[in-house]
């Protein structure tokens, strides 16, 4: 008998939502037609910002722009150069752009008196959160600009390198020939060849000094010897100049040939050891990233957010029409007619459970085909898998519901609670933010939601191509079951 | 035993002591009309009854059994028919009346026949495709009646079912209650026109959560006035009849005497008295008798308003 009073109940449910066509269109056409404009207007392509960069015309700024504009312009959308500051800052204002890069007129001035040169970015946004396009992209522009601007010039002074390392060899040569006729090292032709020399040494030792800032830590130690080593051999030259200059003699009274020799061998060794046919790119970025992504298969942008959407949606319908069914009746005042008639409060939240679940499973069912042959969107894990995942989040939320409406004084209070608890899945579900990034006691507070198993529920099945995760057949169990066992307690308490 | 036995009974809303120490009878087969004003503990008292509310304190006994802990099986035993319109506007008449046969358990041979009678019955078939939202007050009244009635009930409680109904449909109303009366059914109705006292066949006046009064129409009358009323148009003297009347009250009690003049003024003066006697039929040869000689031109037995009785009744406390 009492299937008889379910049925009735569920008949006049089915009858009753049939008799609302334009809910139903909603709860139908709704879903699909968010689904279908999410779809169409996320578009990672225009995450780019748009930038003008400011620059003096004809200055040093202006020749680093155009020597480096592939790095100045790559992350944003390049607006083109302005010279006024104001002007810019107008074209902020006024939204025209996103960015303005200053480029001082003369960075290089600033590098050569010991500091750094001030490359400014001007952005104007107040979201904290996805504001930080053009502070992130700023960073990547800087770190690119100083990184090819070092490249550059250790490419240029590897090139050095090997010079100097080719003449300390040529010089070594020269000491031993002019060693065994010291009278000789006074002629101009040795005067001569010692400062060219002088001036190989000079090159080497700002050579080395730039390989030493460019250097990683494990290959600091050989260019901070040579480099020991070339300014102690410039010292011992100098002496040797001095006493060129003085005569033959002079040069036979000092043991300093015997000294600066063997110091000019020793370099020779060093500079051998200092890396040669190294690109400038490893010298300067000796680590390079590989990146693995160990799942399956990487959706496009809506194909990640369209299963937590469809758990959004799922939630919000489910939750809605149950947390309005019981409070609709007791102000109704059919609520009464029921508790006189032999309908038990299990046999009434039985027979809404019934039709409710099954128009709101045959809609989202109906939503998932669409997404799946209109939009793409990928359901990697089968119909069954999808199908049990929604039956799983619709009864959860539909119980949530139920037990919302047992509580509600009124109609107004039901639809706000349904409300908040749609808001609040969207921020502590996991739906824009990872559930890991929330302090307690939010991350807590997402337990309660049934989205939050549905968003991971759908997000497995979808995406992974798996069932879902045991402790989230778990969640959806335990609210249900809390959810309704609660609500048949309310429905039975007395209503003195 | 009655079909509904109370003693003693009191309902509180916390501090609030709405019914006060009711005792109440409701025979099987009969129209029992429980009247009194709005707010008197009318509704709650049906819902003590229909077993929606448990009693505070008393003993409530529907069928013998208390309502609060009626089964499915007890409940099949009763009709409700609540005060506003509970149904769904956006069912048709039909669909609402089959999903109550449902509530109530009628498989689907018997519910078709039932749904089909109780709609001629209420004079609904022809609107049995309307939406609820589309038919009239009066017709939504029906259709809860109908609700009310569909599983066939011996006991039918119905709430303030005339309300803001024009006094035809309202004659409707009681017509339908008389003719289940007269099937075996056992109605207990509240209303709040008094004048509806004269439909039932017993009634209970309650006022500020007591019943002041029960009985049929004639008995709460006769317990208002103490008596029935006799009422008589004398001619001639007044100094005369005021004679005449003193010898009556070996008769009854004379509450009343009036001079009014006649359609020829001043010469064709009459004086109008009410004389309660306990029963009229033996009172009326005993009158005459007394008024033996005198100019009387009527003898009537006066049938006060039942708002008088009302009145009166809850005057008297």
């Amino acid at each position: 008998m009492w299937l008889l009073r379910v049925k009735a109940v569920a008949g006049k449910e089915l009858w009753a939502l049939l008799r609302q066509p334009q809910l139903l269109l909603l709860l139908l056409v709704g879903p699909v037609l968010i689904m279908v404009a999410f779809a169409l207007s996320f578009q990672l392509e225009n995450v780019k910002p748009r930038a003008v960069v400011v620059v003096e015309p004809g200055s040093d700024g202006e020749e680093i722009f155009e020597r480096f504009k592939r790095r100045f312009t790559i992350r944003t959308r390049f607006q083109g150069t302005v010279a006024s500051l104001e002007k810019a800052d107008r074209m902020l204002k006024n939204d025209e752009t996103d960015a303005v890069i200053v480029i001082p007129p003369n960075p290089s001035e600033s590098v050569l008196q010991g500091e750094q040169a001030v490359l400014e970015v001007r952005y104007d946004t107040i979201n904290p959160i996805f504001g930080t396009t053009v502070p992130n992209r700023s960073n990547g522009l800087i770190l690119d600009l100083n990184e090819s601007i070092v490249r550059e010039g250790v490419a240029r002074e590897l090139q050095d390198a090997d010079t100097a390392r080719q003449a300390v060899s040529d010089l070594n040569r020269q000491l031993e020939r002019v060693n065994q006729a010291a009278e000789d090292l006074a002629s101009p032709e040795a005067q001569a060849a010692t400062e060219e020399l002088d001036s190989t040494l000079k090159e080497l030792e700002e050579t080395l000094e730039l390989l030493e800032l460019a250097e990683s830590d494990d290959g600091e130690e050989d260019v901070s010897r040579a480099l020991e080593q070339t300014r102690e051999t410039r010292e011992l030259l100098d002496e040797f100049q001095a006493a060129q200059e003085e005569g033959g003699e002079a040069i036979e009274d000092r043991t300093g040939i015997t000294e600066l020799e063997n110091q000019l061998s020793l370099l020779e060794q060093t500079v051998s050891g200092v890396p040669s046919g190294v690109s400038a790119r490893v010298l300067v970025n000796p680590f390079r990233l590989k990146l693995e992504n160990l799942a399956p298969f990487t959706p496009e942008a809506v194909g990640f957010y369209a299963p937590a959407t469809l758990a959004l949606l799922i939630q919000h319908i489910a939750f809605s029409l149950a947390s309005l069914a019981i409070v609709r009746e007791r102000l109704s005042g059919a609520y009464e007619f029921f508790e006189v008639s032999p309908l038990g409060p299990g046999e009434l939240l039985a027979g809404k459970f019934l039709t409710y679940t099954g128009l709101i499973f045959g809609v989202n069912l109906a939503v998932a085909g669409v997404l799946a042959g209109a939009l793409q969107i990928p359901i990697r894990g089968g119909l069954v898998k999808l199908g049990v995942a929604m039956m799983l989040l619709t009864l959860a939320s539909l119980a949530a519901g139920f037990l919302v409406s047992t509580l509600s004084r009124s109609r107004l209070q039901a639809i706000q609670i349904s409300m908040l608890a749609f808001i609040a899945s969207g921020f502590f579900a996991g739906f824009l933010f990872p559930l890991d990034e929330l302090r307690q006691p939010a991350q807590s507070l997402s337990y309660f939601l049934p989205a939050t198993y549905g968003i991971r529920a759908l997000q497995d099945v979808m995406i992974r191509g798996q069932w879902p995760a045991t402790s989230d057949f778990l969640g959806f169990v335990v609210i249900f079951v809390i959810s309704l066992v609660a609500a048949r307690l309310l429905m039975g308490r007395k209503k003195v | 035993m009655g079909v509904i036995e109370v003693k003693r009974l009191v309902q509180d809303f916390g501090s609030d002591r709405v019914l006060k120490g009711i005792d109440l009878t409701v025979e099987e087969g009969e129209i029992f009309g429980l009247i009194g004003p709005s707010g008197a503990g009318k509704s709650t008292l049906m819902r003590v009854l229909t077993g929606y509310l448990p009693p505070s304190e008393g003993e409530v006994k529907v069928f013998d059994r208390a309502p609060a802990t009626f089964n499915a099986d007890d409940r099949r035993l009763l009709g409700f028919m609540p005060q506003g319109f509970v149904l769904y506007e956006s069912l048709s008449v039909r669909q609402n009346l089959n999903f109550v046969a449902g509530l109530y358990g009628l498989k689907l041979l018997r519910r078709i026949r039932r749904v089909r009678e109780v709609l001629e019955f209420v004079e609904l078939w022809d609107d049995r495709r309307k939406t609820a939202a589309k038919i009239s007050g009066g017709m939504q009244r029906r259709l809860q009646l109908a609700a009310a009635i569909v599983h066939e009930p011996r006991l039918i409680f119905v709430d303030e079912p005339t309300a803001n109904l024009d006094p035809i449909l309202r004659r409707k109303f009681w017509e339908e209650f008389e003719l289940l009366r007269d099937a075996g059914r056992t109605i207990f109705v509240t209303t709040q026109y008094v004048s509806e006292a004269e439909q039932c066949d017993r009634v209970g006046l309650l006022s500020d959560g007591r019943l002041i009064a029960t009985g049929t129409p004639a008995e709460l009358r006769r317990k208002a006035f103490e008596g029935e009323t006799i009422e008589l148009v004398l001619g001639g003297d007044p100094g005369h009849i005021g004679e005449k009347l003193a010898a009556l009250e070996n008769v009854g009690h004379v509450v009343e005497v009036r001079e009014e003049n006649g359609d020829n003024g001043d010469e064709d003066k009459v004086s109008r008295a009410r004389l309660v006697v306990d029963d009229a039929d033996v009172a009326l040869p005993k009158v005459f008798e007394a008024l033996n000689g005198a100019d009387v031109r009527s003898a009537d037995l006066l049938n006060p308003s039942f708002d008088e009785v009302f009145f009166r009744l809850v005057q008297n406390g």
